[in-house]
């Protein structure tokens, strides 16, 4: 049988309730009950024509649990975090950091789509911060185009002799020392661990 | 123990169905009743304000010979009257009566039964201890003044005006606007029913002016009010029109003959779509039928140097006069019915619907000026660059529904939206577009409304509008309005150019609500609408006794609710006004004449200005008509020689007592 003839049906049985609880225990996301489903959000999102959800039915459905669609939804990669949708909400919803929530869980349970920068750059951003306190900007662009386009890195080396030259990119890391540095680790932790 | 013989208290605690009983035992508390010293009956009963409940008053008293009663049962609010009513027909004074709220403080706010249950005795306990200083209290009657003020001449005002004049009385009329009619003598016609809102209120305008028993004051205000239910003294201040109504006649030659050939300025009626010259009339059927003067555009008033061709041609009947000033008048009014009205959401609020920057962006009451034949356009529905649209779109909820402007559904913009879309397809045969959250057509005929617009091809999208754009992603919207929103039902993000774009804005409390409602001292609700008394069984009263409300003041409503309102308002008045005395309450301060000391600390402290200084004396005395029962005065009293009935030292101290006296 062609998958266009699988039903498409959904089984109250399917639906999975702790995404909600997840996102309403999120800054930011508390209010998702609150959304009339208006449209606005996506009537003002820049991006909105090309999310294969728009963030109305992402809320719609993280509220109802459809979980699967949501984290694998393409548009929660999309988001420019230009912060439209949160201005203009008027339930008041932060849509933008419900977003951000989505990309953690989609992150955490290790599904986005292949090969994607958004998550693989928050990643190495991350890991850099917790080792050095700093990031440096040769080693993250390195990094996240060897792990997603590697290929790319043929076409790009002149530019980053350029502004290697230029003194705009710098081969060397530079740490924040030991106290505050330490420090700074130890928020890092705690943040993530309540997260 | 209080000087008025032997102590027998009858308590009685209701359970309120569960309300009370669910959370309390009611039982364990009727059994431990019993053992308070003084007590000889302690009932429990299902519904103490049942007929059956207050008999039980009665039948006890008459039986074991009670002398003082206590029901713990709701708030004093809703049945202290009911229970001294019980009291009195048992043959007590209905002021050995004491009540303890064991519901609103007790049952409804716990949820540990028995820690509620302790609660609930440690209230009965200082009631029985306070209810045996109770004294006897007789009610005073004053007579109640038959004169009504309206404050608002808007559709609510006018009918219950014309109500109450038709029902003999005689009424004040206030409006601040040079004429009567409100918003709804804007209006093109009215949903759902497409009757021309002039036709059907026109008429009420000029009844109101003929009618013998209303003094209209237009372009007048209420600036202060004094006194109580049944005698209030108001101030009201008339602001100059120059022009003397007892000489004018209406002809409004003078408009005629202005230096200004051509209208200059802005109109205001018209929300300055169109214009008018510095003497004006705002519109054909004003009410009074008289012109006003505006002294900031009048070059007599600017300069002192005008040809003044207006009072030239109004000749003998010298009805212009440049120097009237300000005047005040003191009337006096037994109630007062508040119908203040509403104000439409500046839509500029919010810059993304580009209100007030394209100018092919109206607010829903320009649309409807636009609309109306004796508008701007004299009903033809033009642009402002002079085309007519041949696309229109109609955004719902504009500040409405929304955390960032006004929580409330205005409830009436959906109606008037279907019919603004009706009547500018009727003018135009433009294409509609509809842009809303949920259609709400609850009301007699709306619905059937709705089907109507929907048979008539008019376009309804599932979706509020984001914002409206003029940049051009194809030729075939250049030079349109673009609206940008996601169609919800249909799942896609849609760009739909149009023409011209109508706000559907909100209604909101006037800017100055705040100032009325401190200037006749009721209350407001936290978005600023007038209080009622109860939602739904007090929904005209006021927590003031004597003042009503009526109208979009009270909150957002259409004409019929305005109307009926209005009237249920005029019928509490005049039922007040019937009844011809109020009962004070006697919970009232009074001297200790011989401990008074003259040292006049209280005079400048009574809210209700109810004390003053007897020279003769040299002591205060209170008026205990004017007195509300506060007790600013005994609480500030240096030598303690004011003291209030219901509220004295040993009351209050064995109440205080009682509560401590928790094992």
């Amino acid at each position: 049988m062609s998958p266009s003839f699988q039903p498409s049906v959904k089984y109250q049985k399917q639906l999975k309730r702790d995404l909600a609880a997840e996102i309403l225990a999120t800054p930011g996301g508390e209010k998702i009950y609150s959304c009339l489903q208006c449209g606005t959000c996506g009537g003002s999102c820049p991006l909105s024509g090309y999310m294969d959800f728009t963030p109305r039915q992402l809320i719609g459905m993280v509220r109802e649990g459809f979980k699967q669609e949501v984290i694998e939804s393409f548009s929660i990669w999309l988001c420019a975090s230009c912060y439209e949708c949160t201005v203009r909400c008027p339930a008041g919803i932060h849509v933008t950091d419900v977003m951000y929530a989505l990309k953690r869980v989609a992150i955490r349970e290790g599904i986005y789509p292949r090969r994607f920068p958004v998550p693989v750059l928050a990643k190495e951003f991350m890991r850099m911060l917790k080792s050095t306190g700093r990031t440096n900007e040769f080693w993250l662009a390195f990094k996240m185009l060897v792990k997603t386009t590697p290929l790319k890195l043929l076409t790009m080396w002149p530019l980053g002799l350029q502004m290697l030259r230029r003194g705009r990119l710098c081969l060397t890391f530079n740490r924040i020392p030991k106290p505050a540095g330490e420090s700074l680790r130890q928020m890092l932790e705690s943040v993530g661990e309540r997260q | 123990m209080n000087g008025n013989g032997n102590l027998r208290v009858g308590l009685y605690i209701c359970h309120c169905g569960t309300n009370i009983a669910g959370t309390i035992d009611v039982k364990a508390v009727a059994a431990w009743g019993e053992t308070l010293p003084g007590v000889v009956v302690s009932r429990e009963y299902k519904y103490m304000c049942s007929d059956p409940g207050q008999q039980l008053i009665v039948d006890d008293v008459r039986e074991q010979h009670l002398n003082r009663i206590v029901v713990a049962s709701c708030s004093p609010l809703l049945h202290e009257q009911t229970f001294r009513g019980a009291t009195a027909k048992a043959g007590l004074n209905p002021f050995f009566f004491h009540m303890v709220n064991v519901r609103e403080h007790d049952s409804w706010v716990h949820e540990d039964k028995q820690a509620a249950t302790e609660k609930a005795k440690d209230l009965i306990r200082a009631a029985v201890r306070r209810v045996a200083f109770h004294k006897p209290l007789e009610k005073k009657r004053v007579p109640i003044h038959p004169d009504v003020l309206i404050v608002g001449g808007g559709i609510a005002g006018i009918h219950a005006a014309l109500t109450l004049a038709n029902a003999g009385k005689h009424v004040y009329l206030v409006e601040r606007e040079p004429t009567i009619g409100g918003h709804m003598a804007k209006f093109d016609k009215t949903f759902p029913t497409l009757d021309c809102a002039a036709c059907i209120l026109t008429p009420k305008m000029t009844a109101v002016k003929k009618h013998p028993n209303i003094t209209l004051w237009t372009l007048s205000d209420v600036t202060q009010i004094e006194g109580y239910v049944g005698n209030f003294t108001v101030t009201v201040k008339r602001h100059p029109r120059y022009i003397i109504e007892d000489l004018c006649v209406g002809c409004l030659e003078c408009i005629e003959a202005c230096v200004y050939k051509q209208a200059k300025y802005p109109d205001e009626f018209n929300l300055g779509l169109g214009k008018r010259k510095p003497i004006y009339i705002p519109f054909p059927q004003a009410v009074p039928q008289l012109p006003v003067i505006d002294r900031e555009t009048c070059i007599e008033f600017k300069s002192g140097r005008c040809k003044k061709t207006c009072v030239e041609v109004c000749g003998d009947r010298k009805a212009i006069d440049f120097k009237q000033q300000e005047s005040t008048e003191t009337i006096n009014v037994g109630s007062v019915i508040l119908a203040t009205g509403f104000q439409v959401f500046d839509a500029r609020r919010l810059p993304y619907y580009g209100y007030g920057k394209f100018p092919n962006v109206y607010t829903s009451l320009e649309a409807e000026r636009l609309i109306n034949a004796a508008g701007p356009t004299q009903g033809e529905v033009i642009l402002r660059d002079g085309r007519k649209p041949k696309t229109v779109g109609i955004l719902h909820c504009i500040g409405s529904r929304d955390e960032n402007t006004n929580r409330w559904c205005s409830r009436v913009c959906c109606m008037y939206s279907l019919k603004l879309a009706h009547l500018i397809k009727e003018h135009t045969g433009a294409e509609i577009f509809n842009f809303y959250i949920d259609i709400r057509t609850p009301g007699k005929g709306f619905e059937e409304f709705y089907q109507r617009l929907l048979n008539e091809g008019v376009h309804f999208i599932r979706g509020k509008g984001a914002e409206i754009n003029t940049w051009p992603l194809d030729p075939s919207e250049e030079g349109k309005l673009i609206i940008r929103v996601e169609d919800t039902l249909i799942g896609k993000i849609r760009r739909i150019p149009v023409d011209m774009v109508v706000l559907s804005v909100g209604l909101e409390p006037h800017a100055d609500a705040g100032d009325v409602r401190r200037l006749f001292n009721i209350s407001c609700s936290s978005e600023g609408w007038f209080l009622e008394r109860h939602p739904k069984l007090a929904p005209v009263n006021t927590f003031t006794d004597g003042i009503f409300l009526a109208g979009c003041c009270q909150g957002p409503k259409d004409i019929p609710d305005s109307v009926a309102q209005a009237g249920a308002a005029a019928a509490e008045s005049l039922a007040l006004i019937d009844s011809k005395f109020v009962e004070l309450e006697p919970n009232t301060a009074y001297i200790l004449e011989e401990a008074c000391s003259g040292c006049k600390t209280c005079i400048p402290l009574c809210p209700y200005s109810a004390i003053s200084f007897v020279e003769a004396k040299k002591k205060a005395e209170i008026n205990e008509a004017l007195c509300k029962g506060c007790g600013t005065c005994v609480a500030a009293c240096p030598s303690g020689s004011i003291r209030q009935n219901l509220f004295e030292d040993e009351e209050i101290f064995e109440e205080i007592k009682g509560v401590l006296a928790h094992a």
